[in-house]
């Protein structure tokens, strides 16, 4: 049995050259940056509505979903980068007690980089070592800038199965009173997308969709309302669904998208009925606040204790640690002194 | 990829219940670790916890703990934020949908590593609730529990998240020769002090190796009616007879008891609160005479009076005057035994010294003032510590050479003036001592019970002939089987070398300013804490063997507790002055019936009818009404005086001047 990293040892010991490089972004998810225009459902053009008098939903039960990725270039093969990249996602529970508690968890290893651009040493290692390995497009594995890149998206879309299919899964064990809350968009899945108690909350704002006035309407969001329910239109494989703003925290002398959040749920009449319960019901998950986190405006409390959980649970040697960049005593560093 | 679906399952009974952790800044060392709970978790301070290495190198290692402290907290960066999060109204912090991420985080302190050699930090490993076992070998119980000759003397029951597992100290450790002494401490008024001295003399005297011989118990009551129903059952629920059984101990009270008590002023009634008349016949009167007092005349007399000359001159009576046949050097003989005898002798002296018209004020090298300051101090004795110590008659006394095992001496002096308490005390440790030494005290091992202990042996204070004397025993007692069972309520207030001597040391519940002393800088805030909170019937045990305090509980004695004694049993009052006499001759002889008594002494001087009780008591002979008449002597009839012949003047006294 191969253990979880030994597969580095070996690529190491086939002639790659050992590194450490745990690019920054290997910390956290890109946003995605791009206009595709949404159409009113709920109002003629975007409206703003205050959550005063709205009842917050209170499920019974409530599973919250998150993913997490790490990733390290661990060596290079010629100058082609090899990362080992780690991903995990969970469902955390909270029931009557108030308390998380994890119902399923999935987490997967990989090695990513170019195999035909490696040494035919180190390649073989790789392919006996037992890690399942992903490769990057040939065209940008020539330079290693954009080789590590490429090996990010590839985490990426690694992370995002994963999480897709623990929701799936999360899904069917659903119970009638219970609402599945996932940390980001539901349109990645027909099933999600679909099902009646889902709810997408995201909390970065790279897609816009709207211009003008109603942008300006939904980017000052007043704290206590939310926007009318709009259908963003599809784009690539996305499903149909229905969203909406809502502010959390009053963003003046902050920032617009201080407190903005956007929830996604199912592209049916009663999303609409629900939308304003469901806002209210975001608001009441203000507290606690999930601080220490910078994003903590805008990041639920639940979904901040499926992070933790699974970086508590993540390996160690995948986070940047302060002094990583020394060299160790056998590398080739030059000496400058005698 | 790994896939898990089911909600973590809750442990059972043999699974951890925590995981060791370290950091940098709190790491595990070879004699401190922590461990991380469930928040649901029976652990508390004191609980005792056994760590299993899993790591390389550890696996084998295991590691027995005591918690001494507790954290508790969430992911809250700041208190502000959740101010923030409840937007200023604490009812809605109660009412979040989600309950933050919180962390029961413990301290424990290591009691014992196996293997021990070599010491090593605390492995990073699974933490289980020890057992019986595990407490056992915790606190190094398994070297004296088992064996040929086992030692272990139950002590109480660590009680921890439903396990209950009894803990023995070493009677090696407890009673010599090893370590020796108890010291016990703790507020005044919950019944913990006394009961907890109570229940573990029970224990002891049914436990005490027989391989290390006989051994009894002297108490001092020194306060109530605390220690004068040890003979008598007192009430126990069911709580703590399963206890007792835990415990191996049988929940009865002691099978045998002797009560001495002085008299009061008149000689003849009883100075104790066990005077009920169903009981009263159980106590013996402690009477000592000038033999008795003079050895330890130096407890008696305060520093300005013992000078050297003093000194000398109460050493010369005692060695060439009491007891024996004295010429005084004026043409007087005397036999001084009493203190009647030696006042006697005093004035012999003192007549001759001035008869003689010497020009010196010198008798036999001591001067004048300085017998006259020691007359006068001897004299005072006498009436301050009037009933227990007489004028004149025989003394009576605690059964010297003929101690029995298993046997507890109750000594009551709670209503005694001071300097008679001190007196008693003195005499009494001093005896115990000296016949142990000649081991001829009828048993191998004495534990002296005193309370008030900052009394008697203070940390401030003049050097006292009885604080010496404890300081002795405290540091020389243990090769002798002389232990000292000390109890106060302020142990920073008695001197450190007795409380330093103790071997085993039991705290009750404390008051925090006592907790503030510095003789409590070694215990956690969070031991602290839980000393100034400690409910009634347990206790925290230091004891040799274990690396840690430990918390333990323990039964109500099996004894009447003193203030229900005194309810049960109230105390009667004292009876005139023939009524008590006969009721004494009653209880040498059954048939002496108490008018013929009140007859014989009807119109006798007191005094005499005293000396003649106090004979008979001493003597016991089969007829103890012909005894007592006959030291009562004759009846001498009061002859009247003759009318003197008077002389009628020469001549009538006329009115001429001259």
């Amino acid at each position: 049995m191969t253990l979880r990293g030994s597969w580095v040892e070996a690529v190491v010991a086939a002639g790659a050259v050992p590194a450490s490089h745990v690019p920054d972004a290997s910390l956290g998810r890109g946003d995605v940056e791009e206009f595709t225009g949404a159409d009113p459902v709920e109002a003629g053009e975007l409206r703003v509505e205050p959550l005063s008098d709205a009842r917050p939903l209170a499920p019974a039960a409530v599973c919250f979903l998150d993913g997490i990725e790490q990733w390290r270039v661990v060596g290079y093969g010629g100058i082609t980068p090899i990362v080992r990249a780690h991903v995990a996602a969970a469902v955390r529970r909270r029931g009557p007690d108030r308390r998380l508690r994890t119902v399923a968890e999935a987490t997967e290893d990989v090695a990513i980089t170019r195999l035909d651009r490696l040494p035919a040493g180190v390649r073989r290692a790789l392919e006996a070592a037992g890690v399942r390995v992903l490769e990057v497009p040939a065209e940008e594995a020539g330079q290693p800038a954009r080789a590590v890149a490429a090996a990010r998206v590839e985490v990426q879309k690694t992370r995002t199965a994963l999480e897709r299919r623990l929701g799936e899964a999360g899904l069917r064990a659903l119970a009638a009173d219970e609402w599945l809350v996932v940390d980001g968009v539901l349109s990645d899945s027909a099933a999600l997308s679909e099902h009646t108690r889902a709810l997408g909350v995201v909390k970065s704002h790279g897609a816009q969709y709207f211009e003008g006035a109603e942008l300006e309407r939904a980017l000052t969001l007043p704290d206590g309302h939310r926007t009318s329910v709009f259908r963003p239109r599809a784009r690539g494989a996305r499903r149909d669904i229905y969203s909406w703003y809502v502010r959390l925290w009053p963003w003046e002398g902050n920032d617009l998208l201080y407190g903005l959040l956007r929830l996604e749920a199912r592209a049916h009449p009663e999303t609409i009925a629900l939308a304003s319960p469901i806002a209210a019901w975001m608001r009441a998950e203000r507290a606690p606040v999930a601080t220490p986190d910078r994003r903590w405006d805008r990041l639920l409390y639940p979904i901040h204790g499926v992070e933790t959980y699974l970086r508590a649970r993540a390996p160690s040697d995948l986070t940047s640690h302060p002094a990583s960049r020394i060299p160790n005593p056998g590398s080739r560093f030059p000496r400058t002194a005698s | 990829m790994i896939e898990r679906r089911d909600p973590l399952p809750s442990p059972p009974l043999s699974s951890p219940i925590g995981r060791v952790v370290a950091t940098e800044q709190k790491p595990a060392t070879p004699h401190q670790f922590h461990f991380w709970t469930a928040n649901e978790t029976s652990i508390g301070i004191g609980a005792i916890v056994r760590v299993e290495g899993l790591g390389a190198g550890d696996s084998g290692r295991v590691v027995y703990g005591v918690v001494t402290d507790g954290f508790a907290y969430s992911d809250l960066a700041t208190p502000l934020h959740d101010v923030v999060g409840a937007q200023g109204d604490p009812a809605k912090a109660a009412a979040s949908p989600t309950v933050r991420q919180e962390i029961r985080l413990w301290t424990a302190a290591v009691l014992r590593q196996t293997p021990e050699e070599p010491l090593q930090p605390v492995p990073l490993g699974q933490v289980h609730v020890a057992t019986d076992v595990d407490v056992a070998q915790a606190l190094r119980m398994d070297a004296y529990l088992g064996g040929a000759q086992p030692t272990a003397i139950p002590v109480g029951l660590y009680t921890s998240g439903g396990l209950e597992a009894p803990v023995y100290v070493d009677a090696d450790f407890l009673l010599g020769p090893e370590a020796a002494h108890l010291n016990i401490s703790g507020v005044s008024g919950l019944a913990t002090k006394t009961s907890a001295v109570e229940f573990l003399l029970s224990s002891i005297f049914q436990h005490f190796p027989p391989h290390k011989g006989r051994v009894a118990a002297v108490c001092f009551n020194v306060k109530g009616p605390d220690l004068c129903f040890l003979d008598r059952p007192g009430t126990l629920d069911d709580e703590d007879r399963r206890r007792y059984q835990r415990l191996g101990v049988a929940p009865e009270p002691f099978q045998q008891v002797r009560y001495f008590a002085p008299f009061k002023a008149d000689g003849v009634n009883l100075n104790t609160l066990r005077t009920h008349p169903d009981l009263v016949g159980e106590v013996e009167p402690l009477v000592w005479g000038l033999r008795e007092v003079l050895d330890y005349a130096e407890v008696l007399l305060n520093r300005d009076d013992i000078d050297a000359k003093a000194d000398a001159f109460i050493d010369f009576l005692a060695d060439r005057v009491v007891d024996k046949e004295f010429e005084d050097g004026f043409g007087g003989a005397h036999r001084v035994v009493t203190f009647a005898d030696l006042e006697r002798l005093f004035r012999s002296i003192f007549d001759g010294l001035e008869l003689a018209s010497r020009s010196g004020d010198s008798w036999r090298t001591h001067h004048i003032a300085t017998m006259r300051k020691v007359r006068n101090r001897l004299a005072n004795i006498s009436t301050r510590c009037k009933g227990l110590v007489t004028d004149d008659g025989p003394s009576n006394d605690l059964p010297w050479g003929r101690f029995a095992d298993r046997t507890v001496y109750v000594v009551d002096v709670a209503n005694v003036d001071p300097l008679g308490q001190d007196l008693v005390f003195a005499r009494v440790v001093s005896q115990l001592r000296e016949r142990l030494e000649r081991r001829d005290l009828g048993v191998e091992a004495v534990v002296v019970f005193v309370d008030e202990l900052n009394k008697y042996a203070p940390a401030d204070g003049p050097e006292t002939y009885v604080k010496k004397m404890l300081l002795d025993i405290s540091e020389r007692g243990r090769y002798l089987g002389l232990v000292l069972f000390g109890a106060e309520q302020f142990r920073s207030q008695v001197h450190r070398r007795v409380v330093g001597n103790a071997g085993t040391a039991v705290f009750g519940r404390m008051d925090a300013d006592e907790l503030a002393t510095p003789g409590y800088q070694v215990l956690s805030p969070a031991t602290k804490i839980k000393l100034a909170t400690l409910p009634i019937g347990e206790l925290m045990v230091r004891h040799p063997h274990f690396t840690q305090p430990i918390f333990v509980r323990f039964p109500r004695p099996a004894v009447l507790r003193g203030r229900d004694g005194v309810e049960r049993y109230p105390p009667a009052a004292d009876l005139p002055f023939e009524d008590a006499v006969a009721r004494q001759l009653l209880k040498l002889d059954r048939r002496v019936r108490p008018n013929q008594v009140k007859d014989l002494i009807a119109d006798r001087r007191e005094e005499d009818v005293r000396r003649a009780l106090a004979h008979t008591r001493q003597t016991r002979p089969q007829d103890a009404l012909a005894h007592f008449k006959k030291q009562l002597g004759g009846r001498v009839a009061a002859v009247p005086a003759a009318a003197r012949e008077s002389v009628p003047p020469l001549n009538a006294i006329s009115d001429e001047p001259y």
